[in-house]
């Protein structure tokens, strides 16, 4: 009696597993839940032209559509044209990466270099997640192929757990170095165009022979990189020329605000220039801060001075160029009077 | 009434005396008692001779006297007790007799389909309450009550107001459509009252949309009417009902006289509401210089903050009395009330005649000013049935509810909301304070009616034994009117007088044909054919009149006649349904039960071109105690195994997404033009939703019924879910109207019941623990599509948000689009830094707002340092996983205590209440209330440098006002507002006192039962917001809700 009780007891439990089992295994019949490959998501921009020598980071080059994150990107089989595997965008190199935020606070060249390191990454670079693609500033004309020739194809892998899917035959065709800007360089055949660029600013400077104001066509710029011997750290020394070539000693731009002028320290100030030492590129980030135009993209130096003008009347002269410089080395900016010598005197 | 009683006693006694010279008889006289309470039990059958027929009945006292002849058998009998059986001996002339109700919930009867039949022999999933269940515990909406007694159905009381109803649902989510306002489309099921089909879901939407009265025809029912719920879960069950069975169906029957002797039943009880607690408020002085320091210590610069601040009259002008207070607003708008409900029933009758009269009257005032419910009802029901072969039933009943809502509409109270989030530092309410919402509140002139009439008339006639006639014939008016009048002063000088008047009809015809047939005593066939015509429709008009002459004169022309509205709204709807179906029943020895069904229905709402919708159902069960191998067992009293599968319909759309709407244009040629509207698609194709559910059960009594449990599983496939598709703009229309979308519900459910005590002590224990798991998951969606997302805009305190919803396919079918919040930043130096540009992680491209220390850190999904819609990710399931009840019945002599408790376990809330406190602290210059902060874990600042700060804290720096503003740091569209929604809820308790019967004697009276209760007790939650509970369908909380009240009552109900 008391095994038949056992029994019909475990009769009644495999019942109720029965009823259990039945429930879960309506499970399979479901679809999964998993991410979705669109059809409509789309690359917007199919065709990319860095200039080498600078860090370029294109964001903002997919259209999600149905697409859902996260996702995986991937550059697949980058190509020369001529069909044959280009192992120098894939190959990596040892570039220089930020890994704490730069914010123009910093008080020391130590200060700024701590913020950054050495990271061996292809020279060309796809974000993992996003189909946002970077060149490194390490890249340079000496191996990776810029235009005029044609560059370079490439595919680039969508996935996730929804699937994959390929943008086929984009085109990575990128221009020759243009260490600074504004350049005077031929962005294709890497040629100069002109002896020098024009300042930003030119603003109340009158002319010692005529008297008259000054403007652009007055002032070259010419931004130089000092090679040789004797140049050895990154420095940017910013230096004035009258119409003779001769220095003009920059304490006569007595209100520019000399500590401030670049986010660079160690200041020397000498009869003929003025040198900071600096980090590069110039500006350092793309951001605004008390060295830099509004917008961030360019460093922005000021010089000026103030005189007695015609019925005594205060006039403040203003000289200025936003800028950028990409390659580290020993730079030196010259503003040279070529027409005209600036007034420093009182009328 | 003791002399009717009397009178009706004597008779029958002479009826019954008089044929009894003939053999050698013997009077016997004696009590009927019931078991329970020792009180006698009036109305009992007393039946002898074979076939057994009745020869009397117990009196109001439970005494008898029949005649009979020596040596028969008396059968006393009861409806719900066991029969007990008396051989009449010579020497015994007195008999006492006790009566014991029926545990064997085999025998309980159930209506599945169109048929009550027994527990035993029906297929089908259901489960019934007792209308015993709803009563004592006084509320405005019998639903309420429901919460936790049944698996898987699952009651959320989102709303307090008075007369409304929260949410229902049968077996999980039955759609995820959502209202562009955020409203969960409602799936409740259907239920029938008494033969007549009421839909809550249709026209449900006036409660919050727009002007109607706001009352759920259900809380036109009263409680004390009612005497059983019949719960039908599956589509075997529900498949008679075809059309809109498909989110399961209730029905409601109300009480009928069973009584010879006529019973007069009063009930009543009063009661009191008390708000919640209210929340905590910072005010006068503290909230000022709150302000104060945040603009000090977060403006760009000091002189910016100084210029703020005196640019900003209500912080620097401290002693102006307008701005020199410190008022509690939510005083304005919440109060305690005192309520009371009456209920009066009359019936009696026998079964060939029986009648019941039940008389209603229930009034609340709502916890919120100027809100309130009150519900007249009179209804009555009749059977007739002379013979066996004819049988006609009458039920009339006529309800009159009557509400007010205030400055809100039913379900929300945007105004005491908004009303009671302004600052302390304003005046108190009065005609010439700028807030107004509290006057508002209490000075609109609302009043709102619903009337319902309802009316069934169910013939049947037998002819020849064994083939039935039926027709069940039923009538439902409900008209709703809504007036509102705002006055000048509460609406800028320009008063507003708003009218509106609804009504819904419904006509219901069914005419079946059954036929029974046993063979050889163990093979029992039944079938029928049936008919059924539905019409329903719906139609609802508004007038709003604009700058009425002044605010004595509500009307009947405004003088601002270009806002001066009126005409039929667009939500008129008018439908026609009938269908055809068979029914098939086999059983054999009640062992084995094979049911086959099918129905065909005609929608006016079908396209054209897809003809007859086709709803198949077929159930089995297996009795198996009865089987050999179980003959010897003790210890099972039942058991039995169901499964089914079977198709149901919901009418969905209407007549325009089919046809298409024609307009009538400018006259061409001197004729008038007609021209198709440009908006949605004819689609001749159009499809009712359809339900096709699989469901298994188990059910077994164990040890004389000592532990019943009942455990289901299911399947159930929601399909052709109507989705407005929009067309690309060539199209000439703009929307299509598909059936597009899937989902699917499986779960599994679970009801025990324990009788912890044995039954024949003087203590007596029961204890029911019910629940259901459920799981929800999106199968399709249209254009071949995974995934999309549904934009919202709730309007919380005035204030637009958006969390969109997701629906994805394989997940739970609606999902919020939210950021991922990981925590708050410490210092800046822990936000991420692009390798490639040295920026920090920036919200939006190009925006310049960099992530600094104190604000939320956000996940960036795709990596890009950049957080912006393309890192919102689908998170959350609002739907709760499981829900249910348990309940406690504990008795002791005259002395019963009732306790319930309901739980919903796992379920993502949205705290945007939360959110939208911590959102005032942001805006320093806006008159909006401060909660105390210091009770959050918020990020502060180290005092020498503002970049770092606490570590861990929970909530983001609330006092950076001057980035807030496109940071939006309390934004709801992230995890950190998103909670789990667990709570565990003591519903009510109820202490009953039967008053004992020798004293009730002196009285005159039968019974009477004295009761004192609380109802809505406590809720046990780990949620940070009010109330768990009071949240929208798509689990958010937004602090409009009507709160919940907690509820004392004292109740007294006596028999005569």
């Amino acid at each position: 009696m008391k095994n038949k009780k056992i029994k019909n007891s475990g009769s009644i439990t495999i019942l109720f597993l029965c009823v259990v089992m039945i429930s879960i295994s309506c499970n399979k019949y479901l679809p999964e839940d998993r991410e979705t490959v669109g059809e409509d998501s789309q690359f917007t921009v199919d065709m990319y032209q860095p200039v080498l020598g600078r860090t370029t980071f294109f964001t903002d080059n997919f259209f999600k559509g149905s697409t859902s994150f996260p996702a995986s990107f991937k550059i697949v089989n980058p190509r020369r044209r001529s069909g044959e595997p280009a192992n120098e965008l894939t190959d990596v190199f040892p570039v220089k990466v930020w890994k704490k935020a730069y914010d123009g606070n910093e008080k020391s060249l130590a200060e700024i270099e701590a913020k950054r390191e050495i990271q061996n990454r292809p020279i060309f670079e796809m974000s993992p997640h996003t189909g946002a693609l970077t060149m490194w500033a390490e890249a340079r004309s000496a191996y990776i192929r810029s235009q005029p020739d044609s560059g370079y194809l490439f595919d680039i892998e969508l996935s996730n757990s929804g699937g994959r899917r390929y943008y086929r035959n984009m085109k990575l065709m990128p221009l020759r170095e243009r260490p600074y800007e504004p350049s005077n360089y031929n962005p294709i055949s890497g040629q100069p165009l002109s002896n020098g660029v024009f300042p930003s600013v030119v603003s109340n400077i009158k002319g010692v022979a005529t008297n008259r104001y000054l403007s652009f066509y007055d002032v070259d710029v010419y931004i130089r990189k000092l090679e040789g011997t004797g140049v050895t750290s990154n420095s940017l020394s910013f230096k004035f020329l009258d119409t003779l070539f001769n220095p003009i000693d920059p304490a006569l731009f007595s209100n520019t605000d000399w500590p401030n002028l670049v986010h660079g320290f160690d200041m020397k100030m000498t009869a003929t220039g003025v040198t900071y030492n600096v980090a590069f590129p110039i500006p350092l980030v793309e951001l605004p801060t008390r060295y830099t135009t509004p917008d961030g993209r360019r460093s922005k130096v000021q010089f000026g001075y103030s005189r007695l003008g015609f019925g005594g009347r205060k006039e403040d002269a203003l000289l200025g160029l936003d800028f950028a410089i990409y390659e580290p080395g020993s730079w030196e900016i010259v503003f040279a009077f070529k027409n005209e010598n600036p007034k420093f005197t009182n009328d | 009434m003791r002399f009717a009683c009397c009178i009706i006693v004597l008779a029958l006694i002479t009826t019954f005396s008089s044929k009894s010279f003939a053999q050698n008889n013997i009077t016997i006289s004696g009590v009927v008692k019931e078991k329970d309470s020792g009180d006698g039990k009036a109305g009992v059958t007393i039946s002898a001779g074979k076939p057994p027929k009745p020869i009397g009945y117990s009196d109001s006292e439970g005494r008898f006297s029949v005649v009979v002849p020596v040596g028969s058998e008396l059968i006393f009998s009861f409806v719900g007790f066991i029969p007990v059986n008396r051989t009449v001996t010579a020497n015994v002339t007195s008999l006492e007799i006790t009566i014991e109700a029926s545990q064997n919930s085999m025998q309980e009867v159930v209506v599945q389909g169109f048929k009550s039949k027994t527990r035993e022999t029906s297929s089908g999933s259901s489960t019934v309450i007792s209308g015993r269940a709803v009563q004592n515990v006084p509320v405005s909406n019998v639903v309420e009550l429901l919460q936790g007694k049944v698996a898987g159905l699952n009651v959320q009381n989102n709303t307090g107001s008075p007369g409304s109803m929260g949410t229902i649902q049968l077996r999980g989510l039955s759609s995820n459509n959502i209202s562009a306002d955020g409203f969960l489309t409602p799936t409740s099921p259907l239920f029938v009252i008494d033969g007549v089909p009421v839909d809550v879901n249709t026209n449900y939407e006036y409660g919050f949309q727009g002007g109607g009265p706001g009352i759920s025809p259900l809380a036109l029912i009263p409680p004390e009417d009612i005497e059983q719920f019949d719960v039908l879960r599956d589509a075997a069950a529900t498949s008679q009902y075809g059309s809109r069975a498909a989110y399961g169906v209730i029905i409601i029957t109300t009480k009928r006289g069973q009584s010879k002797v006529p019973i007069i039943q009063y009930s009543s009880n009063f009661f009191m509401k008390t708000p919640p607690r209210l929340r905590e408020i910072v005010g006068g002085r503290e909230e000022r210089l709150n302000r104060i320091r945040a603009i000090l210590d977060y403006d760009t610069s000091i002189l910016s903050s100084q210029a703020l601040i005196n640019q900003t009259p209500f912080l620097s002008d401290s002693l102006n009395p307008y701005f020199n207070n410190a008022t509690n607003w939510q005083d304005y708008y919440f109060r305690n009330t005192f309520n009371q409900q009456h209920n009066l029933s009359i019936y009696g009758g026998d079964r060939t005649f029986n009648y019941k009269t039940n008389l209603n009257y229930y009034k609340e005032d709502g916890i919120v000013e100027n809100t309130g419910f009150k519900r007249y009802s009179l209804s009555m029901n009749a059977l007739y049935q002379p013979t066996d072969a004819f049988r006609m039933v009458v039920n009339l009943s006529g309800s009159l509810g009557q509400k007010q809502n205030g400055s809100g509409v039913g379900l929300v109270q945007t105004g005491v909301a908004a009303g009671s989030s302004t600052s302390s530092l304003l005046p108190p309410p009065s005609l010439f304070s700028e807030n107004n919402s509290a006057l508002a509140t209490a000075s609109i002139v609302n009043n709102n009616k619903t009337t319902n009439i309802a009316s069934s008339l169910d013939l049947q006639y037998e002819p020849i034994s064994g083939i039935r006639f039926g027709n069940l014939l039923s009538y439902s008016f409900n008209s709703g009117t809504a007036d509102r009048f705002t006055p000048s002063f509460l609406k800028s000088g320009s008063s507003e007088a708003y009218n509106y008047n609804d009504r819904t009809y419904t006509l219901y015809n069914r005419s079946t044909i059954s036929l029974v047939k046993t063979l050889n005593d163990i093979h029992n066939f039944s079938g029928y054919v049936f008919n059924e015509i539905n019409s329903y429709g719906f139609r609802a008009s508004a007038i709003l009149l604009n700058q009425t002459p002044n605010d004595q004169i509500q009307g009947p022309l405004g003088y601002n006649w270009s806002a001066t509205r009126g005409g039929t709204l667009n939500n008129i709807n008018d439908t026609r349904q009938h269908g055809y179906g068979a029914s098939f029943s086999y059983n054999y020895d009640r062992k084995y039960i094979l049911d086959i069904s099918y129905r065909f229905d005609g929608l006016s709402t079908n396209g054209p071109s897809q003809g007859y919708s086709q709803n198949p159902a077929i159930s089995v069960r297996w009795n198996f105690n009865k089987e050999k191998f179980f003959d010897n067992s003790g210890w099972l009293t039942y058991g039995s195994l169901r499964g089914s599968w079977g198709r149901n319909i919901k009418p969905t759309g209407s007549i325009f997404d089919v046809f298409g709407k024609y307009r009538v244009g400018d006259q061409y040629n001197n004729n008038p033009t007609v021209y198709i509207d440009y908006n949605i698609v004819p689609n001749t194709n159009f499809l009712p939703e359809t339900q096709t559910q699989t469901n298994g059960g188990l059910e077994f009594g164990l040890w004389n019924n000592t532990v019943e449990a009942t455990f289901e599983t299911y399947y159930r496939s929601i399909d052709n879910q109507v989705m407005d598709i929009a067309l690309a703009d060539i199209n000439g229309f703009n929307m299509l109207k598909i059936y597009a979308k899937s989902l699917v519900n499986y779960g599994f459910e679970w009801s025990t019941n324990f009788r912890l005590l044995k039954q024949n002590k003087t203590w007596q224990w029961s204890v029911s623990v019910n629940g259901g798991l459920n799981k929800d998951v999106l199968t399709k969606l249209p254009n071949e599509l995974r995934q999309m997302t549904v934009g919202i805009n709730e309007t919380v305190n005035g204030v637009t948000t958006s969390v969109p919803v997701v629906y994805r396919i394989g997940r739970n079918s609606l999902s919020n689009l939210m950021f991922h919040t990981q925590g708050i930043y410490a210092s800046t130096d822990d936000v991420p830094v692009n390798i490639a540009t040295g920026k920090r992680l920036q919200l939006g491209n190009g925006t310049g707002y960099y992530f600094q220390g104190g604000d939320p850190r956000w996940t960036d999904i795709n990596g890009d340092y950049v957080i912006d819609e393309n890192d919102l990710l689908p998170i959350g399931n609002p739907q709760p996983l499981v829900t249910g009840g348990i309940g406690s019945q504990l008795s002791y002599k005259g002395f019963q205590l009732n306790v319930n408790v309901t739980y919903t376990i796992a379920r993502d809330l949205l705290n945007t209440a939360l959110a939208d406190a911590l959102k005032n602290y942001t805006s320093p210059t806006s008159l909006n209330a401060l909660l105390p902060i210091d009770n959050f874990n918020y990020w502060k600042p180290s005092p020498s440098d503002k970049g770092t700060g606490t570590v861990n804290a929970q909530y983001p720096n609330p006092y950076d006002f001057r980035r807030a503003g496109t940071l939006m740091p309390f934004r709801t569209n992230q995890t950190l507002f998103l909670e789990d929604g667990t709570y565990w809820k003591i519903n009510n308790m109820v202490l009953l006192y039967n008053v004992n019967r020798d004293v009730l004697k002196r009285f005159g009276m039968t019974s009477c039962r004295l009761s004192l209760s609380a109802n809505n007790v406590y809720t046990f939650s780990n949620y940070s917001g009010p109330d768990p509970e009071l949240v929208t369908g798509l689990g958010r909380d937004n602090s409009g809700g009507y709160p919940n009240a907690r509820s004392y009552a004292v109740g007294i109900n006596i028999q005569f």
